[in-house]
């Protein structure tokens, strides 16, 4: 758990600036470190959940990132 | 060469035309990035999922690039470049989800997307693929995606717009080329999406952040900003933090006037069989092969599928957002994937955008076609937009060599609707009319009127 938060509490740090064509913001950047500290944080709790769940049999729910085909059929709103 | 107007933004090369092939200059400040991503797998995979456009080098030296060249790239063709303001909510939330899909699996193969514009992604065969080889840099453990705010304002910002407020709002990426700037789309969206923690933080908060740091350029936090790092774990969630909000993004559809129009025609049964008959007859009767056929005012493509199995590839054109999003889920499902439906509003078409009003086109820089369907069209041009006749002709003659037309007198009821409320100022809208403006732009092949019903169906070619 320890190494979890640490790392969430690490997930903003500093290096070398990167080189690219667009502006990407200043705001933008900060706030990206900003949401990945909540999403490390938020994917330790996950993990443990996820680990209870799997303790009773349950399966781990998949990614929608790693799925290989965008959704076949999209919803009925 | 010259690259194409659209083609300036990024230094590591550029796309031209030659001889009606559309090619790719790889430039040699991209040389190393171009080697790596090609020998990383990572090309094969995106092309293998059909989620990236495949090449060919160009080895013989057939075409020569500029003195800055690294290597000319010949990439699979896309047979009509259309926009994102054209598409429907599903289309722009496809792409969307297409793009986070390439930036997790770059990041799985050690590189990242440099740019997230919505202009990077055509449609092919009924899907989304993404078309800039030279979008994807290495990426470095620790660096914020350079392209997140980009995404925001192509993809985040209108769909949530779309969904919350109104589908007619991506046109608002008419006006804005780079997106919709976070603070119009904060100031737009209801309260209650600052009640969504993933909305409150990519757009609103965003926007208040862009805003409260608009003017740090130069000063240490920039430079501190700039310097941010961000583990590949937090980086990640990140990318699943945006996927996982617009997969959460719904559009209900209002009920429009053309929604349930093939269940609210004033067509028979047997009227409408005649009419797919003769529809499928005409396109049977031109001679020429067909490469393009522009089905305009084609509601949910009812008879761009029959268009389809004549040609490579259907452009089904309709006002009403709510019929493309139908047409666009059906061709998805159940194909067929040679029809593109898109947004288009006849009357006052996309216009040209960008630097030098070039970058993007206009509908009538991309319409041509070799035969184009209107049906159940004119009077809707003609009677609720005013547009004369041979106004009429003579555009969709620039347009096109065939034309199939269907002529809605003013007995049929649904034009006896559009003039139940408005003078009738249209002496010359009879069928001798209607004759005498096309002939002088097109030879009648075929005049055909629909059993059981007022309307006449004509193929035309043009003179």
């Amino acid at each position: 758990m320890a190494k979890y938060l640490l790392s969430a509490l690490f997930a903003i740090s500093f290096s070398a600036p990167a080189a690219a064509y667009l502006d990407p913001g200043t705001g933008s950047m900060i706030l990206q470190g900003i949401i990945a500290g909540i999403a490390v944080a938020g994917l330790t709790i996950k993990n443990y959940w996820y680990r209870i769940r799997a303790f009773f049999g349950k399966e781990t729910p998949t990614s929608l990132l790693d799925d290989d085909d965008l959704p076949k059929k999209p919803e009925d709103s | 060469m010259e690259a194409l107007p659209s083609s300036f933004r990024d230094n590591s090369g550029f796309v031209f035309s030659h001889s009606g092939c559309v090619y790719r200059q790889v430039n040699r400040c991209y040389a190393e990035h171009y080697q790596n991503f090609m020998s990383s797998g990572l090309y094969q995979k995106l092309v293998e999922k059909h989620w990236l456009v495949s090449h060919e080098e160009l080895t013989d030296g057939t075409i020569t690039g500029t003195s800055d060249c690294y290597k000319i790239l010949k990439p699979q063709q896309i047979p009509y470049i259309s926009y994102p303001y054209e598409w429907s909510f599903s289309q722009l939330k496809d792409a969307a989800i297409l793009t986070l899909r390439i930036q997790h699996q770059a990041m799985k193969h050690g590189f990242m997307l440099k740019d997230a514009s919505a202009f990077n992604i055509q449609f092919l065969d009924a899907r989304p693929v993404f078309i800039d080889t030279l979008s994807f840099e290495p990426y470095v453990e620790g660096r914020p995606w350079v392209a997140y705010k980009q995404f925001c304002q192509h993809f985040l910002a209108p769909l949530a717009l779309m969904s919350y407020r109104d589908a007619e709002l991506s046109k608002l990426m008419i006006s804005h080329i780079d997106g919709i700037p976070l603070s119009l789309a904060s100031k737009l969206l209801p309260l209650r999406t600052r009640l969504n923690y993933a909305l409150a933080a990519h757009i609103h908060f965003h926007s208040k952040l862009q805003q409260d740091h608009a003017d740090d350029a130069g000063t240490g936090t920039a430079a501190r900003a700039t310097a941010v790092t961000i583990s590949a774990k937090g980086l990640t969630g990140v990318i699943e933090s945006l996927a996982k909000v617009i997969e959460k993004l719904r559009w209900k559809m209002p009920d429009t006037e053309w929604g349930d129009y093939y269940q609210n025609t004033n067509y028979s049964s047997r009227a409408d069989d005649e009419k797919h008959a003769l529809v499928e007859s005409f396109l049977q009767d031109i001679p020429d092969a067909l490469n393009t056929v522009q089905d305009l005012g084609a509601n949910t493509g009812e008879y761009s599928q029959i268009a389809a199995r004549y040609c490579q590839l259907v452009l089904s054109q309709d006002i009403d957002p709510v019929a493309v999003e139908m047409n666009y889920r059906q061709r998805k499902s159940d194909g067929p994937s040679n029809i593109l439906p898109l947004v288009q509003n006849l009357v006052s078409p996309t216009p040209a955008i960008g630097w030098g009003n070039a970058e993007r086109s206009s509908f009538m820089e991309r319409a041509h076609c070799d035969a184009l369907l209107a049906l159940a069209l004119i009077h809707h041009l003609a009677i609720s937009n005013n547009v004369p006749l041979d106004g009429i002709a003579a555009q969709f003659a620039e347009l096109t060599k065939w034309l199939i037309i269907e002529f809605v007198p003013k007995s049929d009821s649904q034009v006896v609707r559009l003039l139940a409320t408005r003078e009738d100022i249209f002496p010359s809208y009879t069928r001798e009319g209607f004759e005498q403006a096309f002939c002088q732009f097109f030879q009648i092949e075929r005049a055909v009127p629909v059993p059981e019903s007022e309307r006449i169906l004509y193929l035309m070619r043009t003179r």
